[in-house]
């Protein structure tokens, strides 16, 4: 069984599959696909995934993409128990739920800002949808210390990597205004794979992402590159 | 078996994949309409549900769940007679699952939703001219994914043709889907449009197009 992982780790759906290889302590290949070289686009790549889209996997002979259906392959076929991504219907449904709220919802939002970010160069961003989505986050949190229940699941996995990039950046998580979400990427961040999988990419996404940022960010900018040198909060 | 209750309007796509599904799986239920325009979703017994409140929202013997995707993955785990809508062998999944996410980001939340958004909530009149690239996107990728096979996530019909189907039939109303260049992706279409249940999905289609023709939405040539 060889496991083939095709990304790069700035992107966060990236990231959320690292996390679960490393949750399932599996071994794996990690080839680089460099977007901005438009390695994506090769016939190559695309013979494996003809959305051209990261992350990819490969297990033996074939081939899957979309973070969300590999990382529920990967717990299916390899986890030891079931805890990661539940078989019980309903229990599935709500990370289910939170999956599609992740692809439908955060990451198109996240796209979207990065895209007026880095191809249209705005020089303000609309973070308020961002801000409705971390609302929204702060909801599911309500009354459980996990995004999909009271146990880790792949849900955690897939939220944490976008809004821990957006928390380094554009917008960080007001304790105040959003004290689960903000306990919630504290208990996620403690996790021993957490470094590895996600920081050291979500932090040079930020990088770059506050690197185009407009004046009127300037404040949160400081402290937020404060936060990343230090190592702040392990995030 | 408790009782299923679904909440939710016919112009909707994703409650006209729900209701596909459920009619595939010849269950009962309830169908509950939610007046979105007088802002029912938002109301503190449908939010006590749904903090979400979107729709569709599935109601099971007293359990909510919310989200197509969710809610037509569990009815399938819980109540067909057999896998072949949401197929068990882990790579025919992961097929399906992708498109399932595919359905969620790049056809719902990136085509339709950022048009429609504009219109019902600010009365845009107007749809700009990079939100139709995406829906082109959108039927470039459906026709290569039908490149070699009769259904959106391989050779038999899945819960993902349902998905699928209900948002790709909603976007014509704003681009055409050209059946000289999108030859499998019509064709799939047509085969859908013979399954004995399939005006579970026309009917509110019909009343999608009627809706936004109605507010006088123009494109932006």
């Amino acid at each position: 069984m060889v496991l083939v992982l095709y990304g790069t780790e700035v992107s966060a759906p990236v990231r959320a599959v690292l996390l679960t290889l490393r949750a399932l302590e599996l071994d794996y290949e990690f080839q680089e696909v460099d977007l901005t070289a438009g390695d994506h686009l090769k016939p190559d790549y695309v013979s494996k995934n003809p959305q051209h889209t990261v992350p990819t996997l490969q297990d033996g002979g074939a081939y899957i993409w979309d973070s969300h259906a590999i990382m529920g392959y990967l717990v299916q076929k390899y986890a030891k128990d079931d805890a990661l991504y539940p078989r019980e219907p309903l229990q599935r449904a709500i990370v289910d739920q939170r999956l599609h709220f992740e692809s439908g919802a955060l990451s198109v939002r996240w796209k979207q800002l990065k895209h007026l970010l880095f191809e249209e160069k705005v020089t303000e961003l609309p973070i308020e949808k961002l801000h409705e989505t971390y609302a929204l986050l702060e909801l599911f949190l309500d009354g459980h210390e996990y995004m999909a229940g009271d146990q880790l699941t792949i849900a955690d996995f897939s939220i944490v990597t976008s809004v821990s990039t957006a928390h380094l950046s554009i917008a960080p998580v007001d304790a105040t205004k959003y004290p689960n979400l903000s306990a919630w990427l504290t208990r996620i961040s403690s996790l021993s794979f957490y470094e590895q999988a996600n920081s050291t990419g979500a932090r040079r996404m930020a990088e770059l992402v506050r690197a185009k940022l407009p004046k009127q960010f300037d404040k949160l900018w400081q402290k937020a590159f404060e936060d990343i040198k230090s190592g702040a909060g392990k995030m | 078996m408790g009782k299923i209750t679904l909440y939710g309007v016919d112009a909707s796509p994703p409650v006209r994949a729900c209701k596909l599904t459920l009619a595939a799986l010849g269950l009962p239920y309830d169908y509950v309409v939610v007046n979105l325009m007088g802002k029912e979703n938002l109301s503190e017994a449908y939010l006590k549900k749904n903090p979400q409140h979107t729709v569709p929202m599935l109601e099971d013997d007293g359990a909510c769940i919310w989200d197509s995707h969710a809610i037509i993955c569990y009815l399938v785990s819980k109540y067909a007679k057999d896998d072949s809508l949401y197929p068990k062998d882990l790579l025919k999944r992961a097929v399906v699952d992708q498109r399932l996410h595919f359905e969620s980001g790049v056809m719902f939340a990136n085509a339709l939703r950022s048009i429609t958004a504009p219109i019902f909530m600010h009365g845009s009149k107007m749809v700009p001219k990079e939100r139709i690239q995406a829906i082109i996107e959108v039927y470039d990728f459906l026709e290569t994914f039908l490149k070699d096979h009769d259904y959106i996530a391989g050779d038999h019909l899945t819960i993902a043709d349902f998905s699928v189907v209900s948002a790709v039939t909603s976007l014509p109303v704003f681009l055409e889907i050209d059946a000289a260049k999108y030859v499998k992706l019509t064709a799939w279409i047509k085969r859908l449009e013979k399954l004995p249940y399939y005006s579970e999905n026309s009917v509110g289609v019909q009343q999608f197009f009627g809706l936004i023709k109605s507010l006088g939405v123009t494109v932006e040539a």
